[in-house]
């Protein structure tokens, strides 16, 4: 056994403090860890029972419960992997469980597939008393290289990448993140997104290494429950934090100065928080500003699926605008065209699984290095900063490069543009395509924004045109991801005619 | 549908809406993902701030209560039905 394995210590040990909690919209409930790991144990039992042992496949299509953490942890427990299946994303049928070599699927939805269970079920199988004579489980003993699970890419189009990963990377990260955040008892970290990312897990297994609290909430409930559950750390993406920034300015708007901002906060994060984590992508400077000066610490940090964790800002060294420093056991590479790779001592896999050939190649070295595409730096004290992507990169005629995510950041600043891509129609001047944060559009607000980036920016970089899109760039419109990205591709399809068309938008002065 | 109710309903959704829209502006009877761009964070936000706004026990909803609450309309009827508070 790995001395230092957090996954192997929470398969063999039973903890000896820590609670978790399950905030739904109408109401908490919750146990202690203790008693999590037992029935874990006995859900484990009694799926062996089925046949279910190491190197079989349980399918979880649900959204977060006590049934979804249960059967992780048994699955743990038996050797057996996991893989998760974002609801929605993924429908419970034949083809599901054929596609993904899946034993025994669990799902909370309607469905007549073969090999599948209403995961309404896991809760009777892990509460119903052993018999006497029940055999133990044999002692399972996880290997660096060993897949607990399989984690699927959250691409925007096309199906979703496999990837098997290993019990090496999630130690690995799940020690890097404790030795600089120090979870403890007193700890309650609050967690809403889908267990079907891995990550979302960590906490649970650091609540069982390390005896802290977890509360396991669903996207759904999480605002509702943040203010009753009154967590110390909150685990979130900026997308969260945006909409909780919006209320929490309308809320001081309306209070009319009777309401400080970190009375405000607090009433909708709660009196406790120590930290809130941010990551999966890009956070604006101007929200976790807010939120540390409304006196709650955000941390952002960076890491793909395939890297996991890369860098964190924490409580001990933290840097405006970067993303952190690397963490132990992770090595940021930055080629001479600034583009970041990941080398780690346990890689997350060496290559995806259920892709089309070539898929891996371009991504993974044979030592599981992963080429990230993004574009950064890394300063003399070992911040990583990140520019953008090296697919935005725009080269001019003139042979310029230009990196145009810190142009976009620069109009965004303004309140009138929610948000801004770049083209370059002739490769010789950049033409923005806005989509306005009020209706009808501030056009005023918006020339004025366009003449004071530019006035920050090179010749090369200043934008020359700004076309602002009719309504609102929305996900149900197609020019937004569900992660409220812009679609840059169909932007340029949208408005291909008038980005084209030299007399169209507003003309830098 | 009470007339406090609906009041406190179009001042909370109009407070989440971006980009804003006015709370007299506000269709009753308009799905409020597809008219207003309200996202699911947003709308568990409006609700939770709506049933603060009228001493209704959000307690009383599930998640699925909010996936089928897509109007004001029946966010209102839905809140009319379980208030406490007297008019």
């Amino acid at each position: 056994m790995t001395d230092h394995s957090t996954i192997n210590h929470i398969v063999s040990t039973v903890p000896i403090s820590g609670r978790i909690s399950f905030a739904r919209l109408d109401g908490t409930w919750s146990i202690g860890l203790s008693e999590l790991y037992e029935m874990a144990g006995r859900l484990a039992r009694r799926l062996r029972a089925r046949g279910i042992g190491p190197g079989d496949r349980i399918g979880i299509l649900a959204a977060n419960s006590l049934e979804w953490v249960l059967l992780d942890l048994a699955a743990l427990r038996l050797k057996a992997e996991t893989a998760g299946f974002e609801p929605g994303k993924f429908d419970p049928d034949d083809q599901l469980t054929e596609r993904y070599g899946v034993t025994l699927l669990f799902t909370d939805r309607q469905t007549n597939a073969s090999g599948t269970l209403p995961i309404s079920e896991v809760r009777a199988l892990a509460e119903e008393p052993d018999d006497l004579d029940a055999e133990l489980l044999p002692p399972v003993t996880w290997a660096p290289r060993d897949v607990t699970t399989i984690k699927f890419t959250s691409g925007s189009t096309g199906t979703p990448k496999g990837l098997a990963a290993t019990v090496g990377s999630i130690d690995s990260s799940l020690a890097a993140v404790q030795e600089i955040f120090e979870h403890k008892p007193g700890d309650d970290l609050f967690v809403f997104l889908p267990l079907s990312l891995l990550q979302q897990r960590y906490w649970i297994y650091s609540a069982l290494a390390h005896g802290h609290d977890v509360t396991v909430s669903t996207y759904e409930a999480a605002y509702a429950a943040l203010r009753r559950t009154r967590p110390t750390v909150v685990m979130g993406v900026p997308a969260f934090y945006e909409t909780a920034k919006r209320q929490i300015e309308t809320r001081l708007r309306r209070s009319g100065g009777t309401e400080t901002l970190k009375q405000a906060a607090g009433r909708m994060f709660g009196d406790r928080v120590r930290y809130l984590w941010t990551g999966s992508a890009p956070a604006a400077a101007t929200m976790l500003s807010f939120f540390t000066e409304a006196g709650l610490p955000i941390y952002e940090g960076y890491g793909l699926n395939e890297t996991c964790i890369v860098t964190k800002n924490h409580p001990g060294a933290s840097r405006a605008g970067s993303v952190g420093r690397v963490l132990r056991g992770k090595e940021v590479l930055v080629d001479e065209d600034g583009v970041i790779s990941v080398r780690s001592d346990h890689p997350v896999g060496y290559g995806y699984e259920y892709a089309a050939p070539g898929d891996s190649e371009r991504v993974f070295g044979p030592d599981g290095t992963v080429r990230t595409g993004d574009l950064g730096y890394v300063d003399e004290d070992g911040f990583l900063f990140i520019r953008g992507r090296a697919d935005d990169v725009i080269v001019l005629d003139n042979g310029k490069k230009v990196v145009v995510r810190p142009i976009e950041e620069s109009m965004r600043t303004s309140p009138a543009i929610a948000e801004c891509v770049l083209f370059c129609p002739a490769q010789t001047d950049l033409v923005a395509v806005v989509s306005p944060a009020t209706v009808p559009a501030d056009r005023d607000a918006i020339a004025s924004q366009l003449a004071l980036t530019n006035a920050s920016l090179a010749k090369d970089e200043q934008i020359s045109r700004v076309v602002v899109s009719e309504a609102p760039f929305s996900i149900e419109g197609g020019l937004l991801t569900s992660q409220y990205k812009p679609k840059r591709k169909q932007i340029l399809e949208a408005y291909r005619a008038e980005i084209h068309d030299s007399k169209e938008g507003i003309h830098a002065a | 549908m009470r007339p406090d109710i609906e009041s406190a309903a179009r001042d909370n959704l109009s407070a989440v809406l971006n980009p804003p829209v006015g709370p007299d502006d506000l269709d009753l009877d308009a799905d409020m993902a597809g008219t207003y761009g309200l996202t699911s964070l947003n709308k568990v936000l409006f609700l939770t701030e709506v049933c603060e706004a009228t001493d209704v026990d959000l307690a009383n909803f599930t998640e699925h209560d909010l996936a089928e609450m897509r109007t004001l309309r029946s966010v209102a009827e839905a809140l009319t039905r379980h208030t406490n508070k007297v008019a």
